[in-house]
């Protein structure tokens, strides 16, 4: 696992979800399966920002893009550009 | 309905042809991304995209009257195809598209019964519109799908003649506000469309250098009307971003108005609270001396967030006179009433009693320092050929100073809600529209007070959700815009309680919780004279958002009494 899906792992464990019993890997699915509201993805997506060092067009990006980890980390590579 | 009132001079018959008028090499959209990441077209290459679409449409055997459904990314290709379906004759509405955030069940829902009451002979969605999504549109066996992909690109060009059409013909469909799915279709011709858009140019008195700002989403009235069918009447440039873009860059707003030294811009109160809050001034070197009018609209216009506003962007060149107010609706294409933003003046504000306000909704001017009172922000006068009424439960006309129900009357009220004979019924009464909205007249301006069905009656008292969710939000420790209030029935009591559910701005809070909710609890007694049943803080992300990303207050509802049972039990 990178260093970036570990980061967002903890953000969203300790930020998000809250629980302490609950654990996620990166490819555990995240709003399909209820673990969290597809409103905290707007905070989500600004920490994904913050881990890849990348902006991220948020129109360019849908729900099935930010079920897990690994494709949000896959999201910020396909659609994200160098912040300047 | 248009006969009521004296014809108002409109240049154009239909909107396509107004579109056809407009000055070729000017420009009409800029489409903003990002910084490295924006587009300009001109009106002469929309027209030719537009007319491209429409040619694609007619070969896919779309004809005259049919609706088109269209659900695409907020940008100009959307703005394109829904013009092209215009030129075609057809009768286009603009469905949500999915962002990021949305509920994927909820959107699927939505979209099922939305879709199935407009029984559109085309379908048009975007290329990457995930496959899950496409499922959940009702076709029927004349209706057709196609992806956007399979139309002419920006480059298109057509000869093609557009269909012609006449003033009274449906022009479009627009969604109302309310809960995804159950939404109502407001069909509207070209000549309420255009006699509006004649209104609201007159209002704002509309110059051919405006330059409006907008993230709004064009399926919602205050994007599709004043961010696309006026400048694209008018002949006025618009620079759109879409709302999940500006959500994450909330300053961009700021930073496109003062490169492109915009004019005009209309937003719901929310926003001006959250760029206050969200935005330094002193990072961005903004200039907003440009903005004659940024306009509150679609949510009761709440003094402290105007005040928010002006406070953190004086320095900005922002005219004190700038932040304007507007009463509107889809089912009067859009406004009803404006503010005055011509004769140097802010919307109108009162003072009135509360005892008084809350017990007998009688308005009652107070004088400043004196005892309990509520403060009301304007939301304008009347456009020309718009009436309002304030009446009654029995629809008997109030007079000036008594809250009730808002009902409006128009030369450009909707002809009904398409497909639903018995909504229409319900709220078109001897050619008024009966809003749902509570507020009051003073002196000709309207103050809108709230939803009539969100109103909680406490003992005779009518307090207004709106009014206790600011004072909760006035806590620091409270997040701007997430608190919900609703009212509880207590059978031993016989009248309702007040429930409150906030969230906290950060975690950490909640091991304050008993400090903060006291603090509120004083607070809502001292301001309104009621003490509230229960309040729960919750942590971030709590409370339940719509997809226009303001608090849903039945969900929110049904979340807390999910959670708390003991709520159910009087």
């Amino acid at each position: 696992m990178t260093d970036s899906a570990k980061e967002l792992i903890d953000y969203i464990c300790k930020e998000i979800i809250r629980r302490p019993n609950v654990q996620i890997e990166a490819d555990t699915p995240l709003v399909s399966s209820g673990l969290i509201d597809s409103f905290s993805l707007v905070d989500v997506l600004t920490k994904l920002e913050e881990v890849t060092a990348l902006r991220i067009p948020a129109g360019k990006v849908q729900p099935k893009d930010m079920d897990t980890v690994s494709l949000m980390l896959t999201t910020a590579q396909r659609v994200g550009k160098p912040r300047r | 309905m248009s006969d009521r009132f004296p014809p108002v001079p409109i240049p154009f018959p239909t909107l396509t042809e107004a579109l056809f008028a407009a000055p070729q090499q000017k420009p009409f959209v800029t489409m903003w991304i990002d910084d490295d990441e924006e587009r300009t077209f001109t009106f002469g290459e929309f027209t030719r995209w537009s007319n491209a679409q429409a040619a694609a449409f007619k070969e896919h055997g779309l004809c005259k009257g049919d609706t088109v459904i269209l659900i695409m990314p907020q940008g100009v290709a959307l703005m394109a195809a829904f013009a092209g379906a215009m030129l075609a004759g057809a009768v286009p509405a603009i469905l949500a598209y999915p962002t990021f955030k949305v509920d994927p069940a909820k959107y699927r829902f939505g979209l099922a019964g939305v879709s199935a009451n407009l029984n559109a002979r085309l379908v048009v969605v975007d290329a990457s519109l995930p496959a899950e999504f496409l499922q959940s549109i009702s076709l029927s066996e004349r209706s057709k799908l196609i992806r956007v992909d399979s139309l002419p690109p920006v480059s298109g060009n057509s000869d093609v003649t557009h269909t012609s059409c006449k003033s009274e013909d449906l022009a479009f469909i627009q969604h109302s506000a309310g809960t995804t799915g159950l939404q109502k279709g407001v069909a509207l011709s070209h000549g309420a469309v255009l006699r509006q858009l004649a209104h609201l140019a007159n209002a704002l008195e509309i110059r051919a250098n405006d330059r409006i700002y907008s993230w709004l989403p064009l399926y919602h009235d205050m994007g599709l009307i004043a961010c696309f069918m006026l400048p694209m009447v008018h002949h006025l440039h618009v620079v759109m971003q879409s709302p999940a873009d500006w959500v994450l860059q909330p300053e961009s707003m700021l930073h496109l108005i003062s490169m492109y030294k915009c004019t005009l811009s209309w937003i719901p109160n929310f926003t001006l609270s959250f760029l206050a809050r969200r935005v330094k001034p002193e990072n961005g070197n903004y200039d907003l001396t440009s903005l004659r009018a940024l306009i509150n609209c679609s949510e009761p216009v709440r003094a402290e967030s105007i005040d928010c506003f002006a406070g953190a962007f004086s320095s900005c060149g922002l005219q004190p006179t700038a932040l304007q107010s507007s009463y509107a609706m889809a089912e009067n294409v859009f406004a009803v009433t404006q503010s005055g933003i011509n004769g140097s003046v802010a919307p109108c504000r009162i003072w009135v009693d509360s005892g008084k306000y809350q017990s007998d909704g009688i308005v009652v001017p107070a004088k400043k320092g004196s005892g309990e009172r509520m403060g009301f922000v304007s939301s304008g006068q009347c456009l020309p050929n718009n009436e309002v009424r304030i009446v009654a439960e029995d629809g008997e006309a109030l007079p000036d100073g008594h809250v009730g129900e808002i009902v409006i009357r128009s030369d450009s009220m909707l002809d009904g809600y398409y497909n639903r004979p018995d909504l229409t019924s319900l709220s078109l009464r001897d050619g008024w529209y009966w809003s749902g909205d509570l507020g009051f007249l003073l002196n000709q301006e309207l103050y809108v007070t709230g939803r009539k069905k969100d109103l909680i009656i406490v003992g005779g008292k009518n307090i207004y959700p709106q009014d206790v969710e600011e004072i909760a939000f006035s806590h620091p420790a409270i997040h701007d815009g997430r608190a919900v209030a609703f009212g509880c029935y207590n059978a031993n009591l016989g009248t309702e309680e007040i429930v409150l559910v906030a969230e906290v701005g950060e975690s950490s809070n909640l091991e304050d919780s008993s400090v903060i909710e006291r603090a509120i609890r004083v607070s809502i007694a001292a301001e309104l004279g009621v003490v509230p049943r229960a309040i729960y803080l919750k942590p971030p992300r709590w409370i339940v958002k719509s997809t226009a990303g303001k608090p849903a207050r039945s969900a929110t509802r049904e979340k807390l009494l999910a959670e708390h049972p003991e709520l159910r039990i009087s």
